[in-house]
């Protein structure tokens, strides 16, 4: 039985396909999950989401949210997702180089700016963490 | 009678003027499209929040989350969305009227300068302003979002509302004044949810919630999906105020070129009698002269 997984993102939904298995990174560390599970709804944490079909490996790099297990389905709400061929590394490495410049340069910043900035750190972070480990 | 000359410089800019209004006309209608399937692209996202609240609401009995906290209301908080450049007909005015009409204390956060311009001019109490792109990415909503929920936990205002201009048709935006914040309860947000994603409203989530297991705990997960929640709802409704700000500019550009087009029609008359005069009055005067003679 293969579970349907989708990955839904205010933007748009930027995943929806039938896959074997998927590992979520959740809070409470990763969560692999097969057909059959037991209804779980957690939050995820920012990281890769691995996902097996087949013989075939994809990565997809997620921010913060949530993901609901229940049966067959595999839904994941995020802030951000993006698949592995979708990032862009160079441009992730601009825009991580300059929150971080930001985050060094500001010592006064208002927390919720520090928040929004560590937040695109971590998320570029992962985003290249995720583009790398195929080489 | 003006001379041929004066009207053909006015035909001149008159022809200029029908080019740029119709010009604006079509980029405003190309976004405006834009605008509303960005609007559409967010259901998938209302339809999975509203499950995942329905499956908690099924175990929390109780949530304490201070969003759900009436408290007495001093200073109410008001998110107005308004566009950032004119031209776009009565759109900003009609809100305007409406910030008018509020009479209680308020405090204002903007988004879009012709309503930053507003609120400094009529001195009222600006927290801070913000301006988003045509595309409206969720990032640069957030921020407006989370500025205004910081104030209201922190008791700066006691309501967060949001003012913008409803998109009802590609003719009618009404201005609307909506109460995001304390929530009514979560079954509210559940069934609001439900009708943006364009669902029927289905009161029980077949006692999903029961078998569920919720890590790390079902209160904390709700604690933090309901400022998602918040953070969506503000996105939706700037989202809504693109395409009404869009729809308002393609209505009132169209307005414009056709006036123009109206305009360019009687002048070009005018010219075509000027020039008609001037050559009966030439010819009057060569056949005097030469009866003279």
């Amino acid at each position: 039985m293969p579970l349907l997984l989708e990955i839904v993102t205010p933007d748009a939904r930027v995943y929806s396909d039938t896959i074997d298995t998927v590992v979520v990174p959740t809070v409470e560390g990763e969560v692999g999950i097969l057909p059959g599970h037991i209804p779980l709804l957690t939050q995820v944490e920012h990281g890769e989401l691995r996902v097996t079909k087949g013989n075939a490996t994809f990565f997809l790099a997620v921010s913060g949210g949530f993901a609901e297990i229940s049966g067959d389905r595999v839904n994941v709400l995020a802030e951000h997702a993006i698949s592995e061929e979708k990032i862009d590394e160079k441009a992730v490495e601009a825009a991580m180089k300059r929150a971080e410049q930001e985050l060094a340069a500001a010592k006064h910043l208002d927390p919720q700016e520090y928040e929004h900035l560590q937040s695109l750190v971590r998320y570029s972070g992962v985003q290249l963490a995720v583009k790398r480990r195929r080489r | 009678m003006a001379s041929t000359r004066d009207i053909r410089r006015r035909i001149k800019s008159v022809k200029n003027t029908r080019q740029i209004t119709k010009a604006m006309e079509l980029v405003a209608a190309s976004k405006m499209k834009k605008a509303q399937q960005a609007a559409l692209a967010g259901r998938p996202y209302a339809e999975l929040m509203a499950r995942m609240l329905a499956a908690l609401a099924d175990r929390v009995e109780e949530a304490h989350h201070p969003f759900l906290t009436r408290r007495e209301v001093k200073t109410r908080g008001i998110i107005l969305v308004t566009s950032d450049k004119g031209l776009a007909g009565p759109l900003n005015a009609n809100l305007f009227k409406v910030v008018t009409e509020i009479k209680t204390p308020a405090k204002y956060v903007v988004i879009g300068r012709k309503g930053t311009q507003f609120i400094a001019r009529t001195h009222r109490d600006l927290l801070a302003d913000f301006s988003v792109t045509d595309r409206v990415a969720f990032a640069e909503v957030k921020v407006v979002a989370e500025f205004m929920v910081k104030q209201f936990l922190e008791g700066v205002v006691d309501t967060v509302e949001i003012l913008w201009p409803r998109f009802r048709n590609t003719l009618i935006q009404v201005p609307t004044l909506l109460p995001l914040l304390p929530l009514a309860s979560v079954q509210a947000v559940i069934a609001d949810l439900q009708a943006d994603a364009g669902l029927a409203l289905s009161s029980k989530s077949e006692g999903m919630g029961q078998q569920m297991i919720f890590e790390p705990d079902a209160v904390t997960v709700l604690n933090a999906l309901l400022p998602l929640y918040i953070n969506r709802e503000i996105h939706q409704q700037v989202l809504d105020a693109k395409a009404s700000e869009h729809s308002a500019r393609m209505v009132a550009m169209k307005t414009a070129k056709d006036n123009a087009t109206k305009l360019l029609g009687d002048l070009t008359l005018e010219f075509n009698k000027a020039r008609q005069a001037a050559i009966t009055q030439e010819i009057l005067e060569i056949s005097a002269a030469q009866f003279s003679a």
